[in-house]
């Protein structure tokens, strides 16, 4: 088991790697001068080199590639005497690093990764992304328990009572929530909740996690904001695992062992819970997790549409201004979520089903 | 019908329909018999007689809709004593009967477990549901019924997932599942047909064993005839929905009365003569279009008499067999999977699965390739048309070696070398029609100019293999499993081949259809001169189809020679031990299992 997740876990770096290349190269050949963006009206030819060379963009492309590399490590190698060296250890970059060991005047180093900083507002990415990630993930794991809750159940429910009205009128549902593009649902979902209805419901059309107070300054966690993104976003894939849930269930409940069950004199119910829900898990995990993943990079729309302040909202910003550094940190974020949700998936595929289980 | 304190189980006109918007099928139509305690039943007939709607229906497991029971009784005495209609019983209460006092065993033990609880926890689902019991009291009661089943290391076991342990191995805890309860029924329906022979007998021998220790009644569904000539005591021969012949084994035996039971009677192939046809159920009996049923007055020695090939002929057909170059050489064949790897990917132990084997093939024989499942024969077969690569060895084929073939060459070769494969239920694409499949092999190796000459040839074929051109535009499951079968006959025909290797190609069919197929590839042997290998767990079969045969066990030849001498005169123990495995439903057999259960009886 150890072994299994070693390597997996050795994969998922690997991926990440040939990520991050990946994302390097698209960007650096992206037309477009960050310096030009970065300087606003003040166009002289110093201030643009100068910044320029803050960024390396003086250097090959190459040797771009290894300071990018360098500064992503957690392990990283920099030159600690000569502050025109392109890996010189700068403290307002790497904050304080844990020096491991030197060779003259280089130092191996382990620090945390360093994202760079936004062109637009010169903050570290990795402060931009810890503070918005968290809601993103929030958001994403609302919907998806909202999703696999009603999804699992309204599952098992249409494959019991096949053909039934119940199963007919939660097809027709399902359909449309598989038809409906997101930006457009929460579109509707926020107009009429949160706004006609807003007296009724109580919630708000726009917000964030915490809201701050119009009088004061203190921040509060404001739950019910969750409710109508939540909703909105877990719409498709609730549809996609009442469907795959329905059809799991009815080819497990067609099966011999679920037969043997009943031959045993099992109740109907424990028949269905204990037999046939097990083994119909499999293929909705797998959807549930690869849609997690999917949810925290697509919740964009529903996060622009709510001004709720995730991850996404970020990116859709920083897309408009050319901010590069939180682009490409975001991206490698969400590569990260995926190769690791990706490991607990095959995981947890062991404890449903032993088959695939690894000694 | 009898009543005595005896009586467990008894049929009463029972009628079982299946019904759709079109139509009403009675699955099961008017039977009636009784199951004693103690005492064995044997409900025989092919796929399709209704003798598992039986089954299901005292179980009242029927799939509803569209199966219902109709009409009539199905009364169960019960432990205590009182007569019960299982038929009219509300659901839940059912549920404390079934597996409790009515246990029931299925056909496939590989997908009768479910693959995600233990074997242990499965067996113990039961007990603890009907005796409520506690965890560990019934923790101790699995192990003990694991080892009364005779599994190897019955604690292991428990804690084992099905796909871990064998197919016989997950029979026996299915039967440690059924018995569980003590119950006073035990419902086995085709417990052993997907099993090995051998493993077979030793479940068959258990049953026996159970039944004695508990004076259970069993009702044993098969659609073998051979198998329960020594387990059970009382035949019911089922055709069509309907009970056509029903008695003590030793009459049914010694002197069927319907032609369809002489049918199945015969349709087995025999150990001690060598036909050179099988008699089937048609031999007996036709059906014309109206459903009636016209018997011919022959008796099963009189037709297979008539079929019996004499040793003269034999001698003769292969003297000029033999005297000719070997079509196909094996020399030294070796093909082993790595079993570990250190990280390097370099292998450090091995499974041998065929392990040094050297044999030859002459055109127009047929070689008869049998052992025990996992002995490599499969494997083997695979390796003769490189569909597995082999470590070392040599194959030659016509005078050249194929493993020194390229890939190219190798394709080309590929139409004169054809396989039949054991399932014919998946070893037919369901979305592609019948026409199309048997096209497919032709246009790929470029066999006639135009689709309008290949399905020509094809509606040829079909006829060739008892099929005819309505089938063309059909998809695979509209036909039946001997329908299956010769449909793939007629696929690997289409490349006009040579040589063809049947693997297990009649495993999965009941005997009376087995016969048929057996037969279909006899005939088109003569016809067009092919080179077979045969191979089969079934040494009956075997020796029926082949001049020679080759028995394997564990990656190396045990035995190799004449069919007819391997059989009479076996030199190995582990031959000794598949011919004493094959069902052969002889009378004195019979007689004497009998006289053996008198003799328990008496002590007891």
């Amino acid at each position: 088991m150890v072994k299994f997740v070693l390597r997996k876990l050795l994969y998922g770096f690997l991926v990440l790697f040939g990520v991050i290349t990946v994302v390097f190269v698209l960007f650096n050949v992206l037309p477009g001068d960050p310096a030009l963006m970065m300087v606003g009206q003040r166009t002289d030819k110093a201030s643009i080199d100068a910044i320029n060379k803050d960024l390396g963009r003086d250097k090959p492309l190459f040797t771009q590639y290894i300071m990018y590399l360098n500064d992503l490590s957690f392990i990283s190698v920099h030159e600690t005497q000569n502050t025109d060296h392109h890996l010189y250890l700068d403290q307002r970059k790497y904050g304080d690093p844990t020096v491991l060991f030197t060779v003259g005047t280089k130092a191996v180093v382990f620090k945390a990764p360093y994202f760079r900083r936004s062109y637009q507002n010169r903050r570290p990415v990795s402060e931009i992304i810890s503070e918005t990630l968290p809601e993103t993930i929030v958001l994403a794991l609302a919907a998806m328990i909202f999703a696999s809750v009603i999804g699992i159940a309204l599952g098992i429910v249409c494959a019991v009572r096949k053909n039934s009205w119940i199963d007919r009128t939660v097809f027709v549902f399902a359909s449309l929530g598989m038809a409906g593009p997101s930006f457009f649902i929460a579109l509707i979902i926020s107009y009429i909740f949160g706004f006609l209805l807003t007296d009724y419901t109580g919630l708000s059309n726009i917000g964030s996690l915490f809201t701050t107070p119009d009088f004061g300054t203190e921040e509060y966690l404001d739950l019910k904001n969750l409710i109508l993104p939540a909703i909105t976003l877990g719409i498709r894939p609730l549809a996609l695992i009442i469907q795959l849930m329905r059809s799991s269930m009815l080819e497990v409940l067609s099966q011999d062992y679920v037969r043997t069950a009943r031959a045993k004199g099992l109740s109907y119910y424990s028949v269905l819970i204990k037999h046939a829900m097990k083994n119909a898990m499999n293929p909705v995990v797998t959807s549930i997790s690869g849609w997690f993943a999917g949810l925290m990079a697509g919740a964009a729309f529903v996060e622009t549409v709510f001004n709720w302040k995730g991850i996404g909202y970020e990116v859709v910003h920083a897309l408009q201004s050319y901010d590069l550094p939180v682009v490409m940190g975001t991206t490698l974020i969400f590569s990260t979520c995926f190769v690791l949700i990706n490991i607990a998936v095959d995981i947890t595929y062991g404890f449903l089903d032993p088959r695939v289980r690894l000694a | 019908m009898e009543h005595n304190n005896r009586t467990l189980l008894e049929f009463r006109n029972l009628v079982t329909e299946f019904r759709t918007e079109n139509e009403t099928i009675k699955a099961v139509n008017d039977i009636s018999f009784t199951i004693n305690k103690g005492e064995t039943v044997g409900v025989v007939g092919e796929s399709g007689s209704g003798k598992s709607v039986t089954a299901l229906s005292a179980m009242r497991l029927i799939p509803n809709p569209p199966g219902i029971i109709a009409s009539g009784e199905i009364l169960f005495h019960n432990k205590t004593g009182q007569i019960i209609d299982l038929t009219k019983l509300p659901e839940n209460e059912m549920r404390r009967y079934r597996g409790n006092e009515i246990a029931m065993i299925f056909q496939e033990p590989m997908t009768s477990l479910n693959p995600v609880y233990t074997c242990g926890n499965q067996v113990m689902e039961a007990i603890r549901l009907h005796q409520k019991l506690g965890a560990s009291a019934a923790k101790a009661r699995t192990i003990d019924l694991f080892r009364e089943v005779m599994l190897p290391e019955p604690e292991h076991i428990f804690s084992k997932y099905p796909h871990q342990i064998s197919g016989g191995q997950k029979q026996r805890v299915m039967i440690a599942m059924a018995m569980s309860c003590q119950p006073s029924i035990l419902v086995a329906d085709e417990p052993t047909t997907a099993l090995d022979v051998t493993v077979q007998k030793t479940i068959l021998d258990l049953m026996l064993k159970l039944q004695n220790e508990h004076d259970m009644g069993i009702m044993f569904i098969t659609h073998d005839l051979g198998v329960i000539a020594e387990l059970a005591d009382k035949v019911v021969v089922m055709y069509k929905g309907k009970i056509v012949e029903q008695g003590s084994v030793l009459e049914i035996f010694s002197n069927p009365q319907h032609p369809y039971t002489k049918g199945l009677l015969a349709c087995r192939p025999p150990l001690n003569r060598r036909l050179h046809w099988l008699p089937t159920v048609s031999d007996f009996m036709t059906t014309d279009e109206t459903g009636n049923v016209r018997e011919s007055d022959r008796t099963v020695l009189q037709v297979t008499e008539q079929l019996t090939l004499t040793g003269e002929e034999r001698r003769r057909q292969h003297e000029v067999l033999y005297a000719k170059k070997p079509i196909l050489q094996l020399r030294n064949v070796k093909t082993w999977f790595s079993k570990k790897k250190n990280i390097f990917g370099k292998s450090l132990d091995y499974t041998k699965a065929v392990d040094d084997v050297s044999f030859d093939v002459y055109p127009g024989e047929t070689l008869g390739l049998v052992g025990e499942s996992g002995c490599g024969k499969t494997t083997l077969g695979r390796t003769i048309l490189r569909l597995i690569e082999p470590m070392s060895g040599q194959i030659i084929y016509k005078d050249q070696d194929l493993l020194s073939l390229s890939p190219s060459v190798m394709r080309a070769l590929r139409k004169e070398m054809q396989i039949i494969f054991q399932d014919p239920y998946s070893s037919l694409n369901p979305r592609i029609t019948i026409g199309d499949a048997l096209m497919e092999p032709m246009r790929v190796h470029k066999i006639l100019n135009n689709d309008k000459a290949r399905k020509e040839k094809v509606i040829e074929l079909l006829h060739r293999v008892n099929m005819n051109e309505t089938h063309f535009y059909r998809y695979p499951h509209e036909f039946s499993g001997g329908q299956r079968q010769r449909i793939c006959i007629a696929r690997a025909l289409a490349l006009n081949p040579q040589f063809i290797i049947c693997d297990e190609s009649v495993s999965a069919l009941d005997v009376s259809v087995q016969a048929q197929v057996l037969n279909l590839l006899n005939e088109l042997k003569k016809e067009f001169g092919f080179t077979y290998i045969f191979i089969s767990h079934d040494l009956s079969v075997v020796k029926f189809m082949c001049d020679r045969m080759v028995v394997m066990n564990q990656g190396v030849i045990e035995e190799m020679g004449d069919a007819d001498e391997i059989c009479s005169n076996p030199k190995t123990d582990y031959t000794r031990r598949l011919i004493s495995a094959i069902p052969k439903g002889e009378l004195e057999d019979i007689r004497a299992s009998m006289a053996r259960k008198r003799m328990r009886h008496e002590a007891v």
